[in-house]
C-alpha cells in the first residue's frame, strides 16, 4: 500500500474513490439504458424527474430504501440476504484492479515541517501484477451469487433460473478465456499496464523478417485479433447475462429467473453487480483491443509537455495529474461507447432459445476460439522463425 | 505482530474453520459453500507465499469451476435421503472417524517431514510474471511428459462423464 | 506481496459493509412488512405453487459443468504457455508448439467425441 503515511492514506482513499465511482456509475447507466431504449423504440422514457429525467434513479433509490422488506417463507434467510452482496463482490474487486490511466507522479513536497515524496500513484484501485489472471479468477466467482440467490429463495423458478444462468456463464467463460489467449500470445504478458503500453503508436508488425508500417491506423490489438475481439465481445454479453443472452431471467418462462423473490434494495444490489460486470467487460475490451487509455497517435510525453508549457499546470505534479485525467477521459470515452453498444444490442436483438444459446457457446464460439488460438500460434511461429 | 502476520492468520483461520465446517455441517449445500470459502482462502495463502500465478489458477480452477460444479449438482438433487444415510448410524460414524484419522495422520506426517527437512535455499524470483514464465518453461520443456499425460487424463475423465450421463439409470436423461 | 493482497481484503470488507449495510438500512427504515400467508408464498405468477416431491432437473447441466472444468483446465495451461511462446519462439518454438499442439489435440479430440455422441445436444 505504500511506505509512509501519505502514500498509504492516498492509496486507500483512491481505492475507495474508485469503488464509489463504480457504484455511482450504476444510476447513470440505468438512465442511459432507459432513455436509450426509449430512443430506440421512439418513446420518451423517464423525463419528468429533474432535467432530462436524470434524477429518476435517485428517486428510485429513495423508493427502494423505503420499500417493505420481507423474506419469503421457503427462503433460507441468511443466504437469501447474502446473495446480492456476493453478486456485487466480484464486480467490485475486479473493477478496482483495472488500470484507468497513466500513473500520477508527485514531486517531493513540504508538509508539517517534513519533506515527503516523491511518489508515483497508479491510476487504479490497487496494483495487481498478474492482472488478467486475477481478474479472470475473481470474475469466475460471480456464479456463486446467482446460484445462492436461486437456491436460497425457495422458489422453483428461481432455482431453474439460477441453474440456467450458471450453466450459461460457465459455458461462455470458456470462450471468454480462450478468446484472449491470442492477444496474450502476441504481447506475452499478463500485466494490463504492459498490454496497454504495447499498443501505442501507429500499426506496425514484422512478418518473415520484414517490417510493415500502416501509418493511418493505431497500433491496436483489434487489428491483430479481429476474431478474438468479436468472440470476447459476444462472451462478455453472455457473461453479464444481458440480452440476447438473458435466458436466466426469461420472463415468459421463468417469471424473473434467479431474482424473482428479490425486491427493493436487494434487487438494486444485483443490478449494481450486473452493471459492474458490464463495466469490467467494457474496460477489458478497451484494454485488450482498443489500446486502453491511450489516444491514437498522441504520446503520453507530448501531452505532458503541453501541460508543462501552460502557465496554469506548469509544475510537474500538476502536469502529470492533468495528463492522467486526459488519458482517463480517453478510456472513459471508449468504455462509454462500449456500454452504449451493450444497450444498443439489448434493444435490437431478440432473445435466444436455450438450446440455441448452449449450442452457440459450445459448437460455435468454442471451436472458433480454438481456431483463433491455433492460427495465431502458427502465425507467430511462421513470422518469427522463417524470418 | 506485523501486518504480514495478521494477513496470514486471518487467511489461515478462515481456511481452517471453513475446512472444518465442510465436514461438520450436515447440509451438503452448506458444506459445498464452505468448501468454496476454503478454496478462496487457499488462494489467498498462495498469495502470501508470493505464488501469484498459482493463486490465480486456484481461483479459476477450484473456486471458479470445480466447487461451482459441486454446488450446482447439490442444489439440483435434493439430497434428503442421502443426508440421513450419511449423518446417522454406527457405520457412518466409524467411517467418519476413520477417514478423519487417516487425513490427520497424513497432515501431521507432512508437517513433520516439512519441518525436519533441511530447507534448500534457492534464489526465488518474486516478480509474478517472471516467476510464471519460469514455471511455464519448466512445465513445457523439462516436464512435458507429465503435461501430456494430464491431457490424456482429462480426456479419460471427459469420456467417463459422457458415458455416465448418457447411460441408463440416471436421474433424468 | 502485501501491496496486492491487503487492498483486496480491505475492499472485500468495504463491499460487504456497503452492500450489507444498505440492505440492513432498508430493513430498519423501510415499511414494516405485514406478514400474511399469501405474501410469503413463493411467487409463481399468482397461482399457488405445487410442491410435489423433489424437482427433477436434466443431468445435462452436470455434463456441461464437468466439460467446463476440463476445458477450463486446458485454458489455464494455455496462459503460462502464451507467456513463454512468443518470447522463446526462435530458440524453443518448435518443441513448445508440438507440446501444446499435442495437448490441445487430445482435448479437441475430446470435444469432437462429445459432439459426435450428442453430449452437446439440448433438446
Amino acid at each position: 500500500m505504500g511506505s509512509d503515511l501519505v502514500e498509504v492514506s492516498i492509496n486507500t482513499i483512491k481505492m475507495l474513490a474508485i469503488f464509489l465511482m463504480m457504484i455511482q456509475a450504476v444510476p447513470m447507466l440505468v438512465w442511459v439504458e432507459r432513455r436509450g431504449s426509449a430512443f430506440i423504440q421512439r418513446r420518451f422514457g423517464p423525463n419528468r424527474v429533474g432535467p432530462l429525467g436524470l434524477f429518476q434513479l435517485l428517486a428510485d433509490a429513495v423508493k427502494f430504501i423505503f420499500k417493505e422488506n420481507f423474506v419469503p417463507k421457503n427462503a433460507v434467510k441468511f443466504l437469501y440476504l447474502a446473495a446480492p452482496v456476493l453478486a456485487l463482490i466480484p464486480a467490485a474487486l475486479t473493477f478496482t484492479a483495472i488500470p484507468l490511466s497513466t500513473p500520477v507522479e508527485v514531486a517531493s513536497f513540504e508538509l508539517f515541517g517534513q519533506s515527503w515524496g516523491p511518489y508515483v500513484f497508479q491510476f487504479r484501485g490497487f496494483e495487481m501484477n498478474i492482472g488478467i489472471i486475477y481478474i479472470l479468477g475473481v470474475g469466475s466467482l460471480g456464479v456463486y451469487g446467482l446460484l445462492i440467490a436461486g437456491w436460497a429463495s425457495g422458489n422453483k423458478y428461481s432455482l431453474l433460473g439460477a441453474i440456467r444462468a450458471s450453466a450459461q456463464m460457465i459455458s461462455y467463460e470458456l470462450a471468454l478465456g480462450l478468446s484472449i489467449v491470442g492477444i496474450l500470445m502476441i504481447y506475452g504478458t499478463f500485466d494490463l499496464v504492459e498490454l496497454i503500453g504495447s499498443q501505442t503508436g501507429h500499426l506496425q508488425f514484422s512478418f518473415s523478417g520484414k517490417e510493415y508500417h500502416v501509418g493511418f491506423l493505431p497500433n491496436w490489438g483489434i487489428f491483430f485479433q479481429p476474431l478474438g475481439a468479436l468472440l470476447f465481445l459476444v462472451s462478455a454479453f453472455a457473461e453479464s447475462n444481458r440480452l440476447p443472452f438473458d435466458l436466466p431471467e426469461a420472463e415468459a418462462e421463468l417469471v424473473a429467473g434467479f431474482h424473482t423473490e428479490y425486491g427493493g434494495f436487494k434487487m438494486l444490489v444485483f443490478f449494481m453487480g450486473e452493471y459492474g460486470h458490464m463495466m469490467v467487460a467494457s474496460a477489458l475490451f478497451a484494454i485488450f483491443y482498443l489500446g486502453g487509455y491511450h489516444i491514437p497517435f498522441v504520446s503520453v510525453d507530448s501531452v505532458k509537455e503541453f501541460f508543462l508549457s501552460t502557465e496554469m499546470f506548469g509544475t510537474s505534479t500538476l502536469a502529470s495529474l492533468m495528463t492522467a485525467l486526459v488519458f482517463h477521459l480517453s478510456l472513459l470515452f471508449k468504455v462509454i461507447f462500449l456500454l452504449w453498444v451493450f444497450v444498443w444490442v439489448r434493444w435490437t436483438l431478440p432473445r435466444f432459445k436455450y438450446d440455441r444459446l448452449m449450442s452457440l457457446g459450445w459448437k460455435t464460439m468454442l471451436p472458433w476460439a480454438l481456431v483463433n488460438t491455433i492460427v495465431t500460434a502458427l502465425f507467430i511461429y511462421y513470422s518469427k522463425v522463417s524470418g | 505482530m506485523s501486518l504480514i502476520d495478521i494477513t496470514f492468520y486471518i487467511l489461515a483461520l478462515t481456511t481452517f474453520f471453513a475446512g472444518v465446517a465442510v465436514i461438520a455441517i450436515p447440509n451438503p449445500v452448506y458444506s459445498a459453500l464452505c468448501l468454496a470459502i476454503t478454496m478462496i482462502g487457499v488462494a489467498g495463502l498462495f498469495f502470501t507465499l508470493e505464488a501469484y500465478f498459482i493463486a490465480g489458477v486456484q481461483l479459476i480452477v477450484y473456486a471458479g469451476a470445480v466447487v461451482i460444479m459441486f454446488v450446482m449438482v447439490l442444489m439440483l438433487f435434493d439430497l434428503k435421503h442421502e443426508k440421513k444415510a450419511f449423518s446417522k448410524g454406527l457405520f457412518s460414524m466409524i467411517l467418519k472417524i476413520g477417514s478423519s484419522a487417516v487425513v490427520l495422520a497424513s497432515i501431521f506426517s507432512a508437517i513433520y517431514l516439512t519441518i525436519s527437512a533441511k530447507p534448500r535455499l534457492e534464489e526465488v524470483n518474486t516478480d509474478a510474471i517472471v516467476a510464471a514464465k519460469g514455471l511455464a518453461l519448466q512445465l513445457f520443456t523439462k516436464n512435458v511428459f507429465a503435461f501430456e499425460v494430464i491431457g490424456i487424463l482429462l480426456l479419460v475423465v471427459l469420456v467417463g462423464a459422457i458415458a455416465l450421463a448418457k447411460g441408463k439409470g440416471g436421474t433424468h436423461a | 506481496m502485501l501491496d496486492q493482497l491487503v487492498p483486496v481484503m480491505i475492499l472485500f470488507v468495504v463491499t460487504v459493509v456497503f452492500a450489507g449495510g444498505l440492505i440492513f438500512l432498508t430493513a430498519i427504515v423501510g415499511q414494516k412488512a405485514k406478514k400474511s400467508e399469501v405474501k410469503l408464498m413463493p411467487y409463481e405468477c399468482g397461482l399457488p405453487g405445487q410442491e410435489s416431491g423433489s424437482t427433477k432437473i436434466p443431468v445435462k447441466f452436470y455434463l456441461t459443468a464437468i466439460s467446463f472444468i476440463l476445458f477450463d483446465l486446458e485454458v489455464v495451461f494455455l496462459y503460462p504457455w502464451t507467456l513463454v511462446f512468443a518470447e522463446n519462439v526462435q530458440a524453443l518454438g518448435g518443441p513448445l508448439l508440438i507440446s501444446m499442439g499435442f495437448f490441445m489435440g487430445i482435448l479437441i479430440y475430446g470435444l469432437i467425441y462429445e459432439w459426435r455422441v450428442g453430449g452437446l445436444e439440448w433438446d
